[in-house]
């Protein structure tokens, strides 16, 4: 079992997400399938990653009587889907958080939490090292090896020697988010994807201690995301047509503080710490808003395009990654003929640092090693 | 020298790096400098007081040589390392107990300004003998 | 929106090939931050060129380079403020870690280190808002008590420091003891032992600290807690720990004498 990644762990989509670990209100009402999801994977990895969340809930908050008029389809979708959700007051809102913009008409307080994607990947990743996987990091998949009607392997490129080398596999599984239209037509086939692109912005310190929402559909800029010392605004959604060179349009840029000042009014007044835009691999609908498609994952077994030994897993959120694992593991198995059943709901991760230490992906050495070399000191400039 | 020793040495010799660096890697660098320039002179201040076994010619002739200018200025340059050497070690063992961490670097300019001054003060008086 | 023409001058080291610098120009808009560069330099002319990234709003820790020689994010530092539109911008691996290809170092040891501390990534929150690293962001702001929610008795936040391995960059001893904890790892021994009050965790920890690779290694330089970028003060921390360390020696000694 072995995991090709191009550049570090979460250095694509996954590491520039909002950081936002859903309570799934936000899609209670418009999209309950992806609610549903998210709820439960929620409690999951409250479980299986208590030390790498922050967990502060999460308010979602009416302003304007269109708001307010929301919030009775919103109660009524989180029972729905299971979402613990519980009104406050207006006051304590206003207690809760001392920056929050003071026209509270209505607070609704949900399961919301906070991750950071890295360590978020990195746990997983580490547990599955100790479960016998192989991780290949800054290694490219070049091309697909197909043999007829069947994917053999891969050719891949390891960029810290430069060498190319290929790697035979009873099945290959094509997880490359936004890039999954491209690994899937080295087998000829189509995988239905739009790569659509948000922008969220890092204030240079943190204005509230729970995660904030705007009390209505879905739109862009009505989530703040706190972690560690900044506020995340997020986030905006355009089409884009390469997933590896996206430039930030600064309209967004300005639209996220004016939508984020709305919930915390003085956001104008504090500095940018940073700002990232990433490609989200959204499944493409017939007809439909980039913002209405459904977050929810699917995974295709192009055994039903014709080539066999080929899955492709896509769409999805951080959020519900563990789910997609292992919706797609099950489909392996199923194929492989492993009767296995998955462990991964129970199963505690191991420490996230536990990656860097693994004698296969990296040398166990302390610096000062005498085969280690090159300081850029020694070069001639 | 094994090519062990060479990167160990290399690597040990960036104490004096303070390329790109800030006033407390400056302190750093000087205290080291100024602790081996202490360790030679302790030793060279060993031997010329072992001259006083060697009897009263060898003594005298050596307070000759140490009454010329170029002796006292020298004489400048040692009291320069201990000034700074011990001035800045005050300032180590301060915050090495956590008092003044966060005026390490105000701390510090203070101390060279007072090393300085002393120096100065010093020298004039070296100099008039 | 303006754009710049940036000249950027990147160490490359591949295994078995002498080290050297390639040069690239890429346009970037004038609010980019030096990551933005490095992604187009990567995405537009080279993708053999190796850098670590993952979440460009300083939570990872893993884009952590030098550049024109000092420690700094590239993900959290604006392209104009480095860079003075003349001379290329040099980008370099951090010092102190084994180099496994271009600007990518290998933290085997770094996090064996912070494994050994093993401080839990999660804290308890200050009981106010804003919270922030940088003072001026702040200063307009005055710090207002928060309540908690109804099922709440703390909130909860992620420890300040983001392993992202400048301070161990920054320090002058890192070079010369090659087992030295490093200010990363004694900052992190300060924080789980604040947090535990178990006799033989603290024990353990407070035998790492001080150790022959521990608080006494340190020599004042102080250049971590300049370097870093998430105002973690190491420094502070290890003269806490020392402070800890003298009083629990000197209350044995008494101890002793009163038996």
């Amino acid at each position: 079992m072995t995991v090709i990644e191009r550049g570090e762990v979460a250095f694509g989509t996954t590491g520039r997400n909002h950081c936002l670990l859903h309570s799934g209100g936000r899609y209670c009402v418009t999209d309950q399938e992806s609610a549903i999801e998210c709820i439960e994977e929620n409690m999951i990895l409250r479980k299986i990653m208590p030390d790498l969340l922050e967990l502060n809930d999460g308010l979602f908050v009416a302003f304007t009587e269109a708001d307010l008029a929301f919030r009775e389809q919103f109660l009524e979708g989180c029972a729905a889907c299971h979402i613990p959700a519980r009104e406050i007051s207006n006051e304590h809102a206003r207690a809760i958080e001392p920056f929050l913009n003071p026209n509270v008409l209505a607070a609704v307080q949900v399961p919301d939490g906070v991750f950071e994607p890295f360590r978020f990947c990195l746990a997983f990743l580490a547990t599955a090292l100790q479960n016998g996987a192989t991780v290949r990091t800054y290694t490219e998949v070049t091309d697909l090896v197909c043999a007829g009607k069947n994917v053999t392997g891969v050719r891949m490129r390891d960029y810290r020697t430069g060498r190319n080398e290929s790697l035979s596999a009873d099945l290959v599984v094509n997880a490359a988010g936004p890039w999954a239209g491209e690994i899937a037509g080295k087998a000829g086939v189509a995988v239905p994807e739009i790569p659509t692109a948000g922008v969220m912005v890092a204030l240079d310190c943190r204005l509230n201690n729970m995660v904030l929402n705007r009390l209505n559909k879905p739109s862009d800029g009505d989530i703040i995301v706190p972690q560690r010392a900044t506020s995340v605004i997020g986030t905006t959604s355009w089409k884009v047509e390469d997933p590896d060179l996206i430039t930030i349009p600064p309209e967004h840029v300005d639209r996220m503080i004016a939508q984020g000042e709305q919930l915390i009014p003085i956001v104008k007044k504090v500095p940018m710490r940073a700002k990232m835009a990433v490609a989200r691999p959204l499944i493409a609908r017939a007809g439909i808003d980039a913002r209405e498609v459904s977050r929810t994952f699917e995974c295709f077994d192009h055994e039903r395009d014709g080539m066999n030994g080929f899955v492709t897993i896509a769409g999805g959120k951080t959020t519900t990654a563990r789910a997609m694992a292992e919706k797609v593991s099950d489909i392996v198995c199923r194929k492989l003929n492993i009767s296995a059943e998955c462990r991964t709901r129970n199963t505690s991760l191991a420490s996230y640092r536990l990656f860097f230490q693994q004698p296969g992906s990296y040398r166990a050495s302390f610096p000062g090693n005498p085969e280690d070399r090159f300081s850029p000191e020694h070069c001639n400039r | 020298m094994s090519k062990l020793d060479y990167r160990k040495l290399s690597r040990a010799s960036r104490w004096l790096d303070v390329r790109n660096r800030k006033l407390g890697m400056w302190a750093y660098a000087l205290n080291r400098i100024t602790g081996i320039g202490l360790v030679i002179y302790l030793y060279m201040h060993l031997f010329v007081l072992s001259l006083l076994l060697r009897g009263p010619t060898a003594w005298d002739s050596f307070v000759a040589l140490a009454r010329s200018p170029y002796f006292l200025a020298l004489d400048v340059i040692l009291l320069a390392g201990i000034l700074i050497h011990g001035l800045n070690g005050l300032r180590i063992a301060l915050t090495g107990f956590g008092i003044g961490v966060g005026a390490q670097r105000a701390l510090f300019t203070t101390l060279m300004v007072i090393s300085a001054i002393a120096l100065w003060v010093a020298a004039l008086k070296i100099f008039r003998v | 929106m303006n754009t710049l023409k940036v000249q950027l001058q990147i160490f490359r080291y591949k295994q078995g090939q002498s080290p050297h610098y390639d040069s690239f120009v890429v346009d970037v808009p004038d609010t980019a931050h030096v990551i933005d560069a490095i992604d187009a330099a990567w995405a537009i002319h080279d993708p053999t060129l190796t850098f670590r990234r993952a979440c460009h709003h300083s939570s990872c820790g893993s884009c952590a380079i030098r550049i024109n020689g000092v420690e700094k994010l590239p993900c959290i530092t604006r392209i104009t403020d480095v860079w003075d539109g003349h001379r290329p911008l040099r980008l370099d691996p951090l010092r102190n870690f084994p180099i496994v290809s271009d600007l990518v170092v290998d933290v085997t040891s770094f996090f064996q280190r912070m494994s050994a501390a093993d401080m839990a990534m999660t804290c308890e929150a200050e009981a106010f808002l804003p919270f922030s690293v940088d003072t001026f962001a702040v200063a307009d702001l005055d710090p207002k008590p928060v309540d908690l929610p109804e099922n709440f008795s703390r909130f909860s936040r992620f420890e300040q420091c983001i392993e992202c391995g400048i301070c161990m960059s920054a320090c002058p001893t890192m070079a010369a003891d090659e087992k030295f904890l490093g200010p990363a790892g004694l900052a992190a021994i300060h924080q789980a032992r604040k947090k535990t009050d178990d006799p033989v965790k603290v024990a353990y920890l407070l035998g790492l600290a001080d150790g022959e690779h521990g608080v006494w290694r340190c020599h004042s330089a102080f250049e971590c807690t300049e370097a870093c970028p998430q105002a973690v003060d190491p420094a502070g921390k290890i003269m806490a720990l020392r402070r800890e360390l003298i009083v629990s020696r000197f209350t044995k000694m008494l101890g002793k004498r009163n038996v």
